[in-house]
């Protein structure tokens, strides 16, 4: 599965397009850009370049992935990861990965599924949350209602549910953000 | 032009989900995921100045990409969109776009800087190419968040 490349290292990103620089932003760019994560990265200043998809895509992710209530944090962290994983997305896949080890101080659970699949033994309900991400990223047209049992059976009720198809979703869309406008690189050494 | 009607929340109008329903009450306890899931489609499928990416480019690749989802209701969404827009013509450009697009949708993975260059060459600004990049993620995201909630309605109605 892993073939090496997937890290609970961090991970930077180089972007293929030249980004938004600080200094010719305009001020919706300069807004779009303090209302994300990270308003100085490459990544979000490549996305500045248009500048109202951004404006409704940082807060829409934001939302996603930290409202209240609902699934756990976490486990939107690791449905994300199995997402990632299945794309492809390296850099993705370390970012959250790290988020998921800092909410859970499980990186154990990661790295069996970098090492050894989706399908390696899990607690049952995580098992089940990575079964559900993985079938919505491979083959969304595939799934039926029997593909709600299993996280029924570990007691997921409708808002998790909403929560977790949410999160999945959001990383169709930042993995392919992330994949085909930059690529992954090693960061600097430490000074 | 005129353009077709816009129900206030599209994901609502694919899934089937009146006002008042279970689905629509549950969709609402996430009232910013609403707002900026409809806000997205909006500026992505009509923005007021859509550059170099054209309207009816925004829907053929919105259409295309549902499609290649297998998305039944999302693709018949477009495709309303595209015939009320015109397809564009079949040309070269045309061409690029969609390949890139199917790329996208598709395999990720396979998108190298190079085919950025592509799209540089058949005219397409940075900002045109994000636009593109951000539509096709988008309509990936939407295609999965339909069918997520799609079986939860089912479920509800068995």
């Amino acid at each position: 599965m892993n073939g090496g490349k997937f890290t609970l290292e961090a991970v930077e990103w180089d972007p293929w397009l030249a980004p938004v620089e600080a200094a010719t932003a305009t001020s919706k760019q300069r807004a779009a850009l303090d209302a994300s994560p990270q308003a100085n990265s490459p990544y979000f200043r490549t996305l500045a370049h248009d500048v109202d998809s951004l404006a409704q895509r940082s807060p829409l992710f934001h939302s996603v992935m930290y409202v209240p209530r609902g699934l756990k944090r976490a486990e939107r962290e690791l449905a994300t990861v199995v997402v990632s994983i299945i794309n492809g997305c390296v850099y993705c896949s370390s970012v959250h990965a790290r988020r998921f080890v800092e909410l859970t101080r499980q990186p154990e659970v990661i790295q069996a599924l970098y090492d050894h699949g989706l399908d390696t033994p899990l607690p049952p309900r995580m098992h089940a949350i990575v079964d559900y991400a993985a079938k919505l990223t491979r083959e969304p047209a595939a799934m039926t209602v029997a593909d709600l049992t299993p996280l029924r059976n570990v007691g997921m009720d409708d808002l998790e549910i909403l929560d977790l198809t949410n999160a999945a979703a959001m990383f169709a869309n930042a993995n392919r953000l992330m994949q085909t406008l930059g690529e992954p690189i090693a960061p600097p050494p430490q000074s | 032009m005129v353009e077709p009607s816009t129900d206030p929340d599209l994901m609502n109008a694919i899934i089937g989900a009146a006002p008042g329903s279970p689905l629509a009450e549950l969709r609402a306890q996430r009232p910013d995921i609403l707002r900026h899931t409809q806000g997205s489609h909006d500026v992505l499928l009509s923005p007021d100045d859509p550059g170099g990416l054209s309207l009816a480019e925004r829907a053929l690749v919105a259409r295309r990409v549902a499609e290649l989802s297998g998305h039944v209701a999302l693709s018949n969404h477009y495709q309303v969109l595209l015939n009320t827009r015109g397809a564009p013509p079949p040309n070269p450009r045309t061409t690029t776009i969609l390949t890139h697009a199917e790329r996208l949708a598709t395999a990720p993975g396979t998108a190298t800087k190079a085919h950025l260059a592509t799209l540089t060459a058949a005219g397409l600004s940075a900002r045109d190419i994000v636009a593109l990049t951000q539509l096709v993620a988008f309509v990936a995201y939407q295609v999965r968040v339909a069918v997520g909630l799609a079986l939860l309605a089912q479920e509800k109605a068995a």
